[in-house]
């Protein structure tokens, strides 16, 4: 019975994965009619496929990619997608190739993010038995979230309008997926080339090093050790012996062991990677100025904000209006909010490293400088991840139309402002902050929501304690 | 210990929603408004009603707001000279006619060397009058996207002629056009009088030293209707198109080559003379609303209104729906707001806000009109085109009060005309930059009150402000009923149970997606069909498809069985939301469309409930609720209310024509670009069909 439902699941899992490959294919192959590659909502500075293949023209004509500020990516994917973006097909739409990579991009994400979602839900019903809440499976049920997270990804239209827009992003999310992917599977090397990857196309996952590190180190997700350790305890009273034999594996010190070995492993590789990309990265750009040219070209970009052009981001805006003898002081001031929530976070939510990682991802794209809507499919695909531990989170239909709304609202205050010339900055910007504070309001939640089931594991368990005792 | 202690107050606060801790003012509103949201839905949405009523008395008069207009402040340079000029252009043309019966391209050539002894560039320029489509995905999208038509016929296309004279202290850069549309073939003495007064004017502005900014005349051929030619012209003068048209090779004149072109366009004034003035002085009617309710800056219509007033003694008028100035009602809240305003000012003389009963009918009949063109999104005239450009136009309707053969009448009637249009050129000629000080959001009550869009937004707001409050308090109580029925506090997906109703909504979302797209494919169905085939053909179709969506899609029906229907409060929660949202877009593409929308969309959403119930009680109240939600639902209904309004405007309609009338308004809608078709298809549609969902639901 069990086993035909799994079966039925899975079968529909397929289903829908699959139309949505169609559904990808449909839409790639209107040409031209939906222009959404010129959406600042889907195409900015650095993931623009318009600028790549302007910065392929100029190295194909012997002259440095970066020249005339067109062009801010990363030299390696200018070798790889370029010579997609010139092939045509005859009677085809111009750039379909490099339409076909992303939706295979896509679909990779998919699978990963399916196989990261199968091993975190072993986890959870693991450490739920552990802590003695599921007795039996039918107990509580527990959600394929691997699965839905693959579906999530694949569905959510801000990964569909990124993928078909034909912005990079579809490859920056693949790399972040693919750390992650390594790092839950304890494949060390993979990990650190994704990471390695993910920091080299757009910089902001360097912040991922972190949960990462947490992953290899004390293991997936789980609830406090505290728990397991006052659960041990009560049973130890009783001495009974049945699932001990797990446990044992526990220290009796109150601290995780800490796999200092994988770690440094995982440091061996992440350096060897980096070595080999900017070696890559300096042969390529040999004549045209070198590492220094494109340190300058892609993280001085990224980091010195100075395409000042509208995005979904706050950042366009501020920068516009502030004073130049300012600018230096705000640059700093804006760039270290990130910086800032990194450590108390990772303080506090160490024993949960994925869902740490979800959390920067997510804090990222709010306080990136040129953030797009693919940033937000990968952060909300992730969040997927958790629908477990996240079922009770608070305000999620006001954050379901918030987000449904702002993103239907861009375009319009984007026409009004641009092309009617009826509106002004202040309304795009109007939508951005908007756009933020929905953001905020969804991290925020998510993170007080798994801080609740944590107490709420806590309090059940002493419950459980005190009926048993 | 202390730390349980906390957790267990959270908990018990996250809980039930009543708080022991005390929250924050602004919370403990938002709980006090959702508790009480039926007293607050219909205190809101009644004064949302009210504040519509009261717009006429809130209009504000209007300034110049840019000061580098200066209006009036030079003297008028047009001589009679001048005036000689435009009525000898004007006698030319009418005895060619008389001669040369049914020849209009000799009528373009006359203009065109009329326009060349005056010492300006002129070309000709062809186009085919027909270029409106319906494509489903060109809606948003910028002009540009008209394509050309493949194989024309050389049977019908017309020639704009333009005049282009070249300032002598500009750079080349910017410019004014003014437009007259003509028909050449047998165009009225009334145009010929439109051609008469910007001749003169033109003779006057060759030989001027004073403009900075190049004039552009256009003399449109408007045997296609007015709106047709200017926009081809704007078409070729903004985006050219490479390839080679076949209208070219239908005549010996060569047109491609000498397009001429000035710089950007700072403002166009379109001037035409119609008809008779019915009052003593002459008439001049403003028209402003372009695509989709946009209108031209406020400072432009000032300064024409300005000048045509205290300059040249005009009589100016707006547009207004006539049939409201003789309404009793109206006339009773005119009164009342008369009344009122007076006692305000005797309990304090420096409250001045009441205003007669009359002008209140005038404005709210003003105003109505304005509603009434900017909701339906059909330009009202040929300025409509150039707003598609950012350039901010509009059209002078000006009616003499002479008849249009008498000879002497005509020469004043000429000086005053030139002598308006000239004091707005010079105006607009100061400027520095693009108009951009003034309003581009407003209403105009009369030629000179305008209704700001800080002011009618309130009337919105307040209009929509009881949809989140209701579906808040309906989700919290859809919540609360499915923990009560699941007796299962352990396994509640509570925060997550909304999904089920999403997916229902946004189910006939889509199906109504589908349905506006449907009469795309609908007109390439081969064959001539009349509009009622059209139309039947359309609701069948959709028709079909939503029965298809009700059987496969078991969750959507409302005749579901109690397992798979959603809880109702829940889905009429989701469905007030999705209504909210839509409501709220559209406000912003256009505002005519989303008031009137609102007046009706909200009562249904708000009065939607379960009818079975409602029968089953037997109370009066909520057979009284059920029997409003019912006649609110036939209301709403597009093709019901277009047969409403049509009633109302005294058109008598029954039967099969209706659905023929229907289809022919939509598809006058998707012709035009209109975003009001996307709202009805995608918004009201969706949402009254959820509200029916809600009608017949077996709880």
């Amino acid at each position: 019975m069990a086993e035909e439902q799994k079966m039925k699941q899975l079968s529909r899992f397929w289903i829908w994965a699959l139309s949505s490959i169609a559904f990808r294919l449909i839409l790639i192959s209107f040409p031209g009619n939906l222009n959404l590659s010129s959406r600042p909502e889907v195409s900015t500075p650095l993931t623009s496929i318009r600028r790549l293949a302007e910065g392929y023209w100029l190295k194909q004509a012997s002259m440095s990619p970066y020249a005339g500020s067109m062009y801010h990516g990363s030299p390696l994917l200018l070798s790889v997608l370029g010579p997609l973006t010139v092939q045509r097909i005859k009677g085809q739409p111009s750039h379909l190739l490099c339409s076909l990579v992303f939706v295979i991009a896509d679909i990779l994400s998919a699978m990963l993010l399916r196989a990261i979602g199968q091993k975190l839900q072993m986890a959870y019903g693991l450490n739920a038995r552990l802590l003695g809440f599921l007795k039996s499976s039918r107990d509580k049920v527990i959600l394929p979230c691997g699965d839905i997270a693959a579906l999530v990804y694949l569905w959510n239209p801000f990964t569909i309008v990124s993928c078909v827009g034909l912005s990079t992003s579809p490859i920056e999310n693949l790399a972040v997926i693919l750390a992650l992917f390594g790092a839950v599977t304890r494949r060390v090397p993979l990990a650190a080339f994704g990471l390695v990857i993910a920091t080299h196309l757009s910089l902001y996952p360097a912040t991922l090093t972190i949960p990462i590190i947490f992953l290899l180190g004390y293991g997936l997700d789980a609830p406090p050790i505290k728990l397991f350790l006052q659960t041990r305890s009560v049973e130890n009273e009783e001495s009974s012996t049945s699932t001990v034999s797990k446990q044992a594996k526990l220290k009796q010190t109150t601290h995780l062991p800490f796999l200092w070995k994988t770690v440094a492993h995982f440091l061996f590789w992440v350096l060897l990677w980096s070595l080999y990309v900017l070696i890559l990265c300096a042969l390529s750009l040999n004549k045209y100025g070198g590492l220094e040219e494109m340190f300058k070209r892609t993280y001085g970009f990224i980091l010195s904000i100075e395409d000042l052009s509208p995005n979904i981001g706050v950042f366009w805006y501020f920068f516009a209006e502030v004073f130049d003898f300012f600018r230096n002081f705000f640059l700093i001031v804006f760039h270290v909010n990130i910086l800032f929530m990194l450590l108390p976070l990772a303080i506090r939510l160490k024993h949960r490293p994925c869902f740490l990682a979800f959390i920067y991802l997510a804090i990222s794209s709010i306080l990136k400088s040129y953030p797009s809507v693919g940033d937000s499919a990968l952060y909300l695909s992730l969040w997927a991840l958790f629908v477990n531990e996240l079922l009770d989170m608070k305000f999620s239909f006001f954050l379901f139309c918030g987000y449904l709304g702002i993103s239907l609202l861009s375009p319009v205050m984007h026409n009004l402002w641009i092309w009617r010339g009826t509106g002004n900055a202040n309304f795009y910007f109007g939508n951005a902050i908007g756009y933020a504070c929905f953001q905020i309001v969804f991290v925020v939640e998510s993170v007080s929501a798994m801080l609740n089931h944590d107490r709420a594991l806590k309090r059940s368990n002493s419950n459980h304690r005190e009926v048993k005792s | 210990m202390a730390a349980v202690n906390r957790d267990n107050e959270e908990e018990v606060k996250t809980d039930d929603g009543s708080p022991k801790i005390k929250p924050r003012p602004i919370v403990r509103l938002g709980i006090f408004l959702i508790a009480h949201s039926p007293v607050f839905s219909v205190v809101f949405s009644a004064a949302g009603v009210l504040a519509l009523l009261l717009l006429p008395l809130l209009a504000k008069n209007t300034y110049i707001s840019e000061n580098a207009l200066m209006p009036g402040s030079a003297r008028s340079m047009l001589s009679n000279r001048d005036v000689s000029d435009g009525s000898k252009l004007v006698k030319d043309i009418k005895n060619f006619r008389l001669n040369h019966e049914g020849q209009g391209v000799e009528v373009q050539k006359l203009i065109g060397k009329y326009m060349s002894d005056m010492g300006a560039e002129f070309s000709y320029q062809k186009f085919h009058p027909e270029g409106n489509q319906f494509h489903p995905l060109h809606f948003f999208s910028g002009p540009d996207s008209y394509t050309l038509l493949e194989n024309v016929s050389c049977a019908s296309y017309g020639v704009n002629v333009a005049g282009i004279i070249r300032a002598p202290r500009g750079d080349g850069k910017e410019s004014i056009v003014l437009v007259t549309p003509y028909d050449f073939i047998n165009g009225g003495d009334y145009e010929d009088l439109s051609l008469g007064i910007v001749s003169s004017l033109f003779s006057l502005l060759s030989r001027v030293t004073w403009l900075s900014k190049d004039i552009i005349w256009l003399v449109a051929d408007s045997r296609y209707g007015d709106y047709r030619p200017v926009a081809a012209w704007l078409t070729e003068y903004h985006s050219p198109s490479f390839k080679v048209s076949d209208l070219l090779k239908c005549d010996e004149q060569n047109t491609a080559d000498n397009f001429r072109r000035a710089g950007t366009m700072a403002a166009a004034l379109v001037l035409k003379v119609d008809g008779r003035s019915e009052k003593f002085e002459d008439t001049l009617s403003i028209f402003a609303e372009a695509s989709n309710g946009q209108m031209p800056n406020l400072d432009l219509i000032n300064v024409v209104n300005y000048l045509a007033v205290h300059r040249q003694g005009f009589y100016v008028k707006v547009e207004k729906v006539v049939s409201l100035l003789s309404s009793s009602w109206l006339k009773i809240f005119g009164e009342i707001f008369e009344a009122v305003g007076k006692l305000a000012h005797m309990l304090n003389p420096d409250w001045n806000f009441g205003i007669p009963a009359a002008d209140y009918l005038e404005g709210s009949a003003t105003l109505a009109s304005s509603l009434y063109s900017q909701a339906l999104g059909i330009p009202t005239g040929p300025h409509g085109a150039f707003r598609d450009y950012q350039v901010d136009a509009i059209t002078l309707k000006v009616s003499p009060r002479f008849p249009p053969d008498s000879k002497t009448r005509q020469h004043d009637f000429f000086l005053r005309g030139a002598r308006l249009l000239e004091g707005t050129i010079r105006s607009v000629n100061n400027l520095l930059e693009k108009f951009h000080q003034s309003f581009f959001l407003y209403m105009l009550t009369s030629p000179s009150k305008f209704i700001s869009v800080g002011v009618y937004m309130i009337a919105f707001a307040l209009l929509v402000a009881p949809l989140p409050m209701v579906a808040a308090s309906l989700y919290i109580d859809g919540c609360k009923s499915l923990t009560n029925s699941t007796h299962n506090p352990t396994e509640n997906f509570k925060s997550w149970k909304w999904l089920d109703a999403a997916k229902q909504v946004f189910t006939l979302h889509l199906l109504g997606f589908i349905v506006t797209l449907l009469p795309y494919f609908i007109c390439q169905v081969p064959g001539q069909h009349s509009p009622t085939n059209r139309s039947i053909m359309w609701g069948t179709t959709s028709s079909s498809l939503l029965l298809i969506t009700f059987v496969t899609m078991p969750g959507c029906s409302p005749f579901s069985s109690r397992l798979h229907g959603t809880n109702w409060a829940i889905l009429k929660s989701v469905t007030i939301s999705a209504a909210f949202i839509g409501l709220c877009l559209m406000s912003i593409i256009n505002f005519a469309t989303a008031e009137i929308g609102a007046l009706l969309l909200v009562p249904t959403c708000l009065m939607a409930q379960p009818i079975k119930p409602a029968l089953r009680s037997r109370r009066l109240k909520s057979l009284l609720g059920a029997f409003c939600s019912i006649v609110l639902l036939t209301i709403g209904f597009p093709v019901m209310f277009f047969a409403i309004s049509k009633g109302l405007l005294g058109e008598g309609l029954v039967g099969l024509s209706l659905g023929g009338e229907f289809w022919t308004w939509l598809e006058s809608l998707w012709a035009w670009k209109s975003a009001t078709y996307l709202y009805i298809g995608m918004v009201h549609l969706p949402c009254w069909l959820l509200c029916l969902c809600i009608l017949f639901h077996p709880s």
